[in-house]
């Protein structure tokens, strides 16, 4: 039996709609990107935003210290804090903030109760490794670990 | 020599931080891309989208007063969109699944997380270039198809089959 209905789906086959790049640029742009002196400009173009990077992380940090109860503001500063601090080299603190704002991403949309504890005590840890001359030391990779699984534990008690 | 490829595409980053739109700015200079605009939210965006064509989109998600997914379902659905189907690359540190399928659903056509590295941000873009995507347009969504995998050994049924229709864009 013919189907005379209208189509529930309609696709657009990608020759059929304006392309990024024509065929021949899109060929020289592959090239581009998989070239190795494009990742040797990348990482001299990530390097020279490395020191200001640096800065904007300690500046989130106080603001996250700052904030004190205010969890919006809190949250806030840690939000920017995991988005910058790895690219910024600074991996643990990086690490321990996106353990925090996990916490209190999954608190919020359970409607769970904030354990101010558990806050500070990744407020305090960020602060810590985010002032270390290197925050990459194994110290600091172990305290991130442990505050990991206290955030686990401490969501599973509550699920 | 780098650059070749890219000279003419306009880009525009949209992030409310100044010193990631800064970092993105460098990135995509060292790809050759020189026409890059810069807007601090969704509706910054939209005012430069209607003055100027952009040829890509970088946005990040938690923007005020309008986020990236706004600015993504803007671009994708208004009538008074310049270019519904840009591509828009997401960046955001929010990475929590939910987040990501809302990006998805908005019609964002790939996700970047944060923190981000050229490789992975240059990932992005090649797999546009590369492998650029069919659109979809049914009730309730029109974006680049959300289906990543095909499975070619798939022997059916084929309940849709007669769902589809490929057609021209509009």
């Amino acid at each position: 039996m013919p189907n005379n209905s209208k189509p529930k789906v309609q696709l657009i086959a990608p020759d059929s709609y304006p392309q990024m790049l024509s065929k021949p640029r899109a060929a020289r742009a592959l090239h581009t990107l998989r070239a190795p002196e494009t990742a040797v400009k990348a990482q001299v173009a990530m390097e020279a935003a490395m020191p200001a990077m640096r800065a904007a992380v300690l500046q989130y940090v106080e603001e996250m210290e700052r904030a004190a109860d205010d969890m919006t503001r809190l949250f806030e500063a840690a939000h920017e804090i995991r988005g910058f601090a790895e690219t910024a080299g600074m991996v643990t603190t990086g690490r321990i903030a996106e353990v925090l704002c996990r916490y209190m991403d999954d608190i919020a949309r359970f409607g769970r109760q904030l354990d101010t504890t558990i806050v500070a005590l990744h407020v305090t840890a960020i602060a810590r490794a985010a002032r270390a001359e290197d925050d990459n030391v194994r110290t600091g990779q172990a305290v991130a670990a442990e505050l990991a699984a206290l955030v686990a534990k401490r969501l599973s008690e509550q699920s | 020599m780098s650059g070749p490829g890219f000279e003419n595409l306009k880009a525009l980053i949209v992030e409310d931080n100044a010193h990631m739109r800064s970092l993105l700015r460098a990135l995509l200079n060292s790809l050759g891309v020189k026409d890059i605009s810069e807007a601090s939210n969704g509706q910054m965006a939209i005012e430069l989208l209607r003055e100027r064509k952009s040829d890509l989109v970088l946005t990040d998600l938690a923007m005020k007063p309008m986020d990236g997914l706004e600015l993504t379902r803007y671009i994708r659905n208004n009538d008074h969109s310049p270019n519904p189907f840009v591509p828009i690359i997401m960046i955001s540190g929010h990475t929590e699944k939910y987040r990501v399928e809302a990006a998805r659903d908005a019609g964002v056509t790939e996700f970047l997380a944060k923190p981000i590295t050229a490789h992975d941000l240059f990932a992005r873009v090649a797999e546009i270039v590369e492998r650029p995507r069919a659109f979809v347009r049914c009730a309730g969504y029109f974006g680049p198809d959300r289906r990543r995998r095909q499975n070619d050994d798939y022997p059916g049924p084929w309940r849709r089959k007669d769902d589809y229709q490929i057609t021209e864009a509009r």
